[in-house]
């Protein structure tokens, strides 16, 4: 049984590395099964239009590294706030990063749809903490 | 432009105007006027360093014209000229620290003299400290985007490795085991990159040029294995195309800061979704220069970043953390030019231009 059954995990991060290992402690502390990953805004943005990612009846959280080549975790926030409010309402956003900066904070807390940063790497039981948080806890 | 300092003189009567000028005309650059109005024009359009004013004036006082400057031209020095009816406005005025000096009418030629040249050193010496500070908050600037970008250069891999080592801890099965060692692996050496980079823009900062012979194949393959240690997966192809008609002599530890940098970025930055990843570097090579072009197929620089990838930190986007900075700075070291072309999403072309130091 999984401890949060009505949620997907979207990761977004350039570094494979990162999203192997943060998709492992995922699967070892069995918050879901469902997760994605993309390695560039861009394959994001592709998920989002697809019909998976329009997909309702769940809870998509977004996992979103700073700092990534071409486009950053900011400008991929900027562009998914043209997405329609009824759209968006269904995504749950957290910011990854690895130097945790004050100005990063500044920003995050400026930039609609983000709930806070996470400091990397992926603490799980922090994550859990806030996904109960969202209600997203199993009945 | 000449050299000689810029006099601005204010003053109602056409005759004071007529001997300052007559007086100092070969001194200083002259500029008089009865008019405020025409005063103020004459400071937008022209470089004044010393103003002065006459106090008692029909349409303003002296004091009141200076207050009118101060905002728009804070920085001439300003002299008050005036007789001795008016030394009460003229000490209140010091005291506000809105005139540097006064002068009282009828001047002595050697005082004036000598109180414009005072004024005219004390506006160099502070255009003199304004410009340092400028200079001061400029490195500032640089110093404090350097430690950014290297903290995250150096923190991005060592969170990278807590995370591998919280999985690897609990992994059971041997294969998967390897695999996160490997990972451990390639981020070690991304780490190390990292704290290179910093060793070799500090060395790059103070140590003298060492020369040295470059045997193009031999440098470009030891180069080329020591970025391929921070990748994981299949590297891009690499095509080696040199064409030198003889010996090639430069700092070889610098130009190997600059090429380790672009090649690293070239492997990092390479397009996955292409069906064939490649670099290629070529290299022509004469008595005189090198000039050396790392080009590959990756995804490309934006248009909009391509002229800060040198920058020790481009706004948010990080896109070679401080390799490229130091890179430049390496090639400015050596007298060597550096240049970047690229199409975003087709690839990146980078010139290296080099001295040969035979």
């Amino acid at each position: 049984m999984k401890q949060f059954p009505n949620t997907r995990i979207l990761m977004v991060d350039d570094n494979d590395i990162d999203i192997a290992v943060n998709r492992k402690l995922l699967q070892l502390a069995d918050i879901t099964s469902d997760i994605r990953s993309f390695n560039q805004c861009k394959k994001f943005f592709e998920y989002l239009d697809s019909e998976d990612g329009g997909a309702k009846g769940f809870a998509q959280i977004v996992l979103m590294d700073i700092m990534m080549p071409v486009m950053n975790g900011f400008e991929c926030l900027a562009q998914f706030d043209e997405y329609p409010a009824d759209f968006k309402k269904n995504f749950v956003i957290y910011m990854l990063s690895s130097s945790i900066d004050r100005n990063d904070i500044r920003l995050a807390e400026a930039t609609p749809n983000v709930r806070r940063v996470l400091e990397k790497p992926l603490d799980i039981y922090v994550l859990r903490k806030l996904l109960e948080q969202e209600g997203l806890r199993a009945e | 432009m000449n050299n000689k300092p810029g006099i601005l003189y204010l003053d109602d009567e056409e005759n004071n105007l007529f001997s300052f000028r007559a007086l100092f005309r070969r001194d200083f650059d002259i500029y008089t006027t009865t008019s405020a109005a025409e005063a103020i024009q004459i400071l937008r359009e022209n470089d004044i360093q010393v103003v002065l004013s006459d106090q008692k004036m029909a349409e303003i006082s002296g004091v009141e014209f200076f207050e009118l400057l101060r905002n728009e031209f804070p920085d001439p020095v300003r002299i008050l000229v005036t007789g001795y009816a008016d030394i009460e406005a003229v000490i209140d005025a010091i005291n506000k620290g809105q005139v540097y000096r006064y002068i009282t009418k009828p001047w002595n030629e050697q005082d004036l003299k000598f109180c414009i040249e005072n004024a005219y050193e004390k506006y160099s010496r502070e255009r003199e400290l304004r410009t340092k500070n400028v200079e001061l908050e400029k490195a500032n600037a640089e110093l404090d985007k350097f430690v950014y970008s290297t903290s995250h250069d150096l923190r991005a891999p060592l969170v990278s490795m807590l995370g591998i080592m919280e999985v690897l801890r609990v992994e059971e099965d041997k294969t998967k085991s390897r695999e996160y060692i490997d990972m451990l692996d390639t981020t070690l050496q991304r780490l190390n990159e990292a704290v290179q980079n910093i060793i070799y823009y500090y060395q790059n900062a103070r140590n003298q040029e060492l020369l040295e012979e470059i045997k193009w194949e031999f440098f470009l393959d030891e180069v080329m294995r020591q970025a391929r240690k921070s990748w994981q997966g299949v590297p891009p192809t690499l095509n080696l195309d040199i064409s030198s008609s003889n010996q090639f002599v430069c700092d070889r530890h610098r130009l190997k800061v600059i090429v380790l940098n672009i090649l690293s970025n070239a492997i990092r930055y390479a397009d996955s979704e292409k069906s064939e990843m490649w670099i290629r570097i070529e290299v022509i090579q004469n008595t005189e220069k090198a000039i050396v072009r790392i080009s590959d197929n990756g995804l490309g620089i934006e248009n909009a970043r391509l002229n800060k990838i040198f920058d020790a930190y481009d706004g948010h986007s990080m896109s070679g953390g401080i390799g490229l900075y130091i890179a430049r700075q390496a090639a400015t070291k050596i007298g060597a030019e550096l240049h970047v072309h690229s199409i975003f999403g087709e690839g990146s072309k980078f010139t290296i231009d080099i001295p040969n130091r035979i």
